[in-house]
């Protein structure tokens, strides 16, 4: 028994031996990451950050910067702050002014992580909480490049990730503007001739409001100094108000002085960067857009091609331009430009002339070529787009070439554009953009080569125009009826290819499908909705979009491309 | 009672001696230890095969030729990023780099580097070890390791500028220590010095067409070490390393009379080839999915045919540029067709298992245009013109655009940088090209480096880059996060801050 019993004791003794040695202590970490927070960083180096971070504590925005959130943070250095501190007449942030303290904090922080990629030519995509934007850039000095941020500070160490947010250390401190548009342009006199404009026109109120409500708020002006204006040979406001007020009133709306003010103010806040990435603005003068591009990388204002002539545009200033002000943004026009009238022109598209397919040299008027739209998000074609078909096989857009095909053999360049169309699977739309066309009254006929895929299939669509419905519907397997010209023409048809006989060219139809009046001088969107029927041989030659009072029927256009006026 | 305790104790001892046996060794089960290594010439060629092998790509890291392809195009005007392509790949064309993103990584250069340095470090001691292993066996392998070592440093400092140079082997986990950044003049010195090594210890031939184009023999030396010099602007020793390729007579320019595609691109292993990374079959590349349309990552830039290319309007039969569609690319649906195609009509595509086009390293068209671009340097322009010519009369090339003008140095200059993005369309040249020809007399020529980013690079980004790109610094990838966190000695290219 007492052997027993010491054996037990052993055992017992052995296992306790096992047990407290697993028995240590576990580290039980309670946080799920050992990362800071923005304030957290900036405390870690109070070299660099002591000072923002007495503004943060000021402030009291200490805390929601050090609890869970997504925010981006430039942070300026101690230097910067004692630039900006002196700059206000401040000996420390404790002798500054609260309420500045608090719009500053606002202007530094915002509301969404941003790395440096999507740094670029201009905004960024976010708002600060100041809800101003910040304009980014780079900079090059002495060799070596840093972003710049509002042209104000140099980023000089860049996406510091932390528990909640991004940190960017920037070298000075950043102002948000506090002038208006108009302020800062009266504020220097090389304006003076196009701000006085502004008072005389009655835009100085809206261009110095900083409305409350944010999605009225911004505008973007561009503005023309003197020097501009004196190479165009305007030399005083005298002489501008001449040149265009007929009325005497500037103020009024109808006068011509009023709409070139207009003119130059675009809705919104539109950086350059945000100025090329769209073909057209709308300005504050009714229907009158102004059309942008990048050429060799300058911005260029209203150069467009109409009718083969082109028209050269107006450049803005990149190193003088982007000016953020409280209501919105301003640019510095190289010259002197006006409202443009023109007059409503017809224009004949041939709708399978389209880069894509010109960049095809074996292709382009040699052969047809398919292209098949891998996923809805792929687009081939910039200008020709269709809703995307269950049947993943009918996304496919044909540029159909044929000197003896019965559909293209008297089609004009011998070329067409098919896409399958149709409910349930195919296409559901089939949409266009048209060359730029001037703003005014047009008719609109669809030229297509009318064939079936099969001898029961029918395909009829309605047309939109800039997304309002056209009064007529076609249908690609329809003939050209019978008739002379005056008879088609009063049933809304015509030939419009090279007068030949019935019999060989009935397929060839131009219909009518409605008259449309476009408001602005501008490229216009063209849209086909199949409504009953569905096969996959439709094919549009040309469409043809004439002023409402120039002859509907001719010139015919011969397979060449050639004009006919008989 | 005692008994118990005795039993049991013996239980204990049996139960533990008799599973232990396995902890005794040391050795791993699976594979083989130096020691048992480093014994035979078999060991010394599998080992110097393994050199070749890791460049195919070993799984583990970015294969060395979709880096190199990476690297060498997605920052040029050649390509256009597809709708798989990843944020780094977009970050890359955008000029936003950061060092997180995935394609700066140097690993599987470092990798193969390491497996050169084995054997350069190990391979001597072989000879005393088997008696049938020769001299002139072990010279062969020692110049295969210190070219391709030289190759790849040569890519490093074009890439990163400033890298870790590592010349001794990583055998144990003992070996791995912090290391400091060496500068690009040091380390091209070095690989002047591991070439011009491997030069005498490389055979002219190993006998088999197959073998000469896919291990290094002398005349892959001569071509890298001739693109090192052009790089270093030492165009006289470039002329000369240009010359003995050209006067070995080894090598012609491919697919005058013939498919240029078919022999040089398709089958690969032309006449024309000097190195290439011979895929296969069994070892296919990464380009497949890479480039297909339906997962395209990376696809042809869409003004190539109009604008690099040309497109003939005035004759009736008109002149096509072989190297354009059908050959680098497929026009109509902007298809890479230089590692896609499967004919030169443009219709055929590989087959995702028949994805082995070979990397094209060196090839002789490459080494008449850097003699070219030597001498045009030392002013000799009509030589260089005639030497394009050569190469343009090959590809029945198109004369639109730019006139060639034989008299004119700087002229000619921009000739043969136009002429070579023509010929190595995607084989990883054009952006070390362009900055070669931009940098030289202290950036002269910056504007080729605009002009190229003004065609790639998206509208509302263009401002921030041609200004980043001022700042030289912004030429080279920054070094991955990774590498910084794990080696504490390396620095942080400035650019990057």
């Amino acid at each position: 028994m007492k052997n027993n019993l010491s054996y037990i004791l052993a055992f017992g003794l052995l296992s306790f031996v096992f047990a407290s040695q697993s028995c240590q202590k576990m580290d039980i970490k309670i946080e799920t990451t050992g990362d800071v927070n923005i304030v957290g960083y900036l405390e870690k180096y109070p070299d660099s950050f002591s000072l923002f971070k007495q503004i943060l504590d000021r402030t009291e925005t200490s805390a929601f910067l050090n609890a869970y959130g997504a925010y981006t943070c430039f942070a300026p250095t101690n230097t910067g702050v004692k630039t900006w501190l002196t700059k206000k007449g401040a000996g420390s942030v404790d002798a500054a002014d609260l309420e500045t303290l608090k719009d500053l904090v606002r202007f530094h922080l915002l509301l969404d992580t941003i790395t440096t990629s999507s740094f670029k030519d201009g905004k960024l995509p976010v708002p600060t909480m100041f809800s101003q934007y910040l304009v980014t850039g780079v900079s090059n000095k002495g060799g070596q490049s840093s972003y710049l941020i509002n042209r104000q500070a140099l980023v000089t160490q860049s996406n510091i990730k932390v528990g909640n947010g991004i940190i960017h250390q920037i070298d000075n401190v950043l102002e948000p503007s506090t002038i208006s548009l108009v302020k800062q342009l009266e504020a220097k006199p090389e304006y003076s001739i196009f701000v006085q404009a502004i008072k005389e026109t009655g835009f100085y109120d809206r261009l110095n409001t900083v409305d409350p409500d944010t999605s009225k708020r911004w505008l973007t002006l561009i503005a023309e100094s003197n020097q501009a204006l004196a190479d165009s040979g305007i030399t005083s406001y005298a002489a501008l108000k001449a040149k265009y007020s007929k009325t005497s009133s500037p103020a009024n709306a109808n006068d011509s002085l009023h709409m070139y003010i207009a003119y130059h103010i675009l809705d919104g806040v539109k950086f350059l960067g945000d100025i090329i990435t769209s073909p057209a603005h709308q300005t504050l003068q009714p229907q009158e857009v102004v059309s942008t591009q990048l050429l060799n990388s300058e911005v260029i204002v209203n150069e467009d091609e109409f009718n083969g002539v082109v028209e050269k545009g107006v450049t803005l200033i990149r190193n003088t331009s982007d000016n953020a002000a409280t209501n919105g943004v301003w640019h510095d026009a190289g010259a002197h430009f006006s409202v443009k009238y023109r007059k409503p022109t017809a224009v004949y598209w041939d709708v399978s002339s389209f880069p894509e397919i010109m960049k095809l040299a074996a292709n382009y008027k040699k052969a047809s070529f398919t292209w098949t739209r891998q996923s809805e998000a792929n687009q081939p074609i910039k200008d020709h787009y269709w809703g995307w078909g269950t049947l993943a096989s009918t996304n496919i857009f044909t540029y159909s070439y044929s000197t003896t095909s019965s559909v293209t053999r008297y089609a004009v360049n011998f070329d067409c554009n098919q896409l399958p169309l149709g409910l349930p699977s195919r296409p559901i739309w089939w949409e266009m953009m048209t060359p730029p066309i001037i703003k005014g009254k047009y008719k609109i006929w669809i030229c297509y080569s009318r064939s079936k895929q099969s001898s029961s299939s029918n395909q009829l669509c309605q047309v939109t125009v800039n997304g309002e419905l056209m009064p007529r519907t076609i249908n690609f397997t329809d003939l050209r009826p019978k008739g002379s010209d005056a008879e088609l023409e009063a049933i809304g048809w015509k030939q419009y290819t090279e007068w030949r006989e019935y019999r060989t060219d009935s397929n060839y139809a131009g219909k009518l499908v409605g008259t449309y009046e476009f408001m602005t001088t501008q490229k216009q969107q063209i849209r086909i909705i199949p409504i009953t029927g569905t096969q996959n041989n439709n094919f549009i030659d040309m469409i043809h979009i004439i002023p409402v009072d120039e002859n509907q029927v001719l010139p015919r256009f011969s397979t060449d491309g050639s004009k006919k006026y008989f | 009672m005692k008994n118990k305790i005795l039993y049991t104790c013996l239980l204990m001892v049996a139960l533990g001696a008799s599973s232990c046996s396995k902890w005794l060794e040391l050795k791993p089960q699976d594979g083989i230890v130096r020691e048992e290594f480093w014994k035979t010439k078999e060991q010394v060629d599998a080992a110097v095969t393994g050199i070749y092998a890791s460049m195919l790509g070993t799984g583990t890291s970015t294969p060395l030729a979709e880096l190199l392809f990476i690297w060498g195009e997605a920052r040029t005007d050649m390509v256009t990023p597809g709708f798989r392509a990843s944020s780094s790949e977009n970050d890359i064309v955008n000029m936003n780099i950061l060092p997180t993103n995935a394609f700066a990584n140097w690993r599987t250069l470092y990798a193969t580097i390491n497996y050169c340095n084995t054997v350069i470090q190990l391979a001597p001691g072989v000879l005393a070890k088997d008696n049938t292993f020769t001299q002139a066996q072990l010279d062969r392998a020692m110049g295969e390791a210190y070219a391709i070592r030289g190759m790849l440093y040569f890519y490093l400092v074009r890439t990163f500028k400033d890298v870790p140079l590592k010349l001794d082997a990583t055998i144990s986990d003992e070996d791995i220590r912090p290391m400091a950044k060496s500068s690009a003049d040091s380390i091209l010195n070095q690989v002047v010095l591991d070439l011009k090594t491997a030069e005498p210890l490389l055979p002219l031939t190993y006998g088999n067409q197959a073998k000469d184009k896919g291990r290094a023999t002398r005349y892959t030396v001569n071509a890298i070490l001739a693109d090192v010099y052009l790089w270093r602007e030492k165009y006289a020793e470039c002329a000369a390393e240009c010359d003995k390729v050209i006067n070995s007579g080894s090598f012609g320019l491919v697919g005058t009379f013939t498919s240029m595609f078919d022999e040089l691109f398709f089958r690969g292993n032309s006449a024309e080839a000097i190195f290439e990374l011979q895929y296969d079959a069994q070892k296919i590349n990464t380009f497949h999915p890479m480039l297909l349309s339906s997962t395209r990552r990376w696809g042809a830039a869409p003004h190539l045919i109009e604008e690099v290319y040309g497109i003939d309007v005035i004759n009736a039969v008109p002149i096509v540029d072989k190297r354009g569609d059908g050959c680098s690319l497929r026009a109509n649906d902007l298809t890479i067709w230089k590692y896609m195609g499967a004919n030169d009509a443009g219709s055929a595509l590989r087959a995702a298992e028949q994805s082995y086009a070979h990397w094209i390293f060196y090839r002789y068209a490459d080494i008449l245009l850097m003699k070219a671009e030597a001498i045009n340097q030392m002013d000799q322009p009509l030589e260089a013109s005639r030497l394009v010519k050569s190469i343009r009369t090959r590809a029945n090339a198109l004369d639109f655009g730019m006139v060639m003008d034989s008299t004119d140095k700087q002229g000619m200059e921009e000739y043969i940088l136009q002429e070579r993005q023509r010929e190595f369309a995607f084989e990883g040249k054009r952006w070390y090209d362009v900055v070669r020809n931009a940098k030289r007399n202290n950036f002269a020529n910056f504007r080729y480096l605009t002009d190229m980013v003004g065609i790639s690079i998206p509208r509302e980004r263009q401002q921030v880059a041609f200004n980043k790109l001022k700042d030289e610094n912004s030429l080279y990838f920054p070094i991955f996060l990774y590498e910084l966190q794990s080696n504490k000695l390396l620095v942080q290219n400035p650019f990057y801050k």
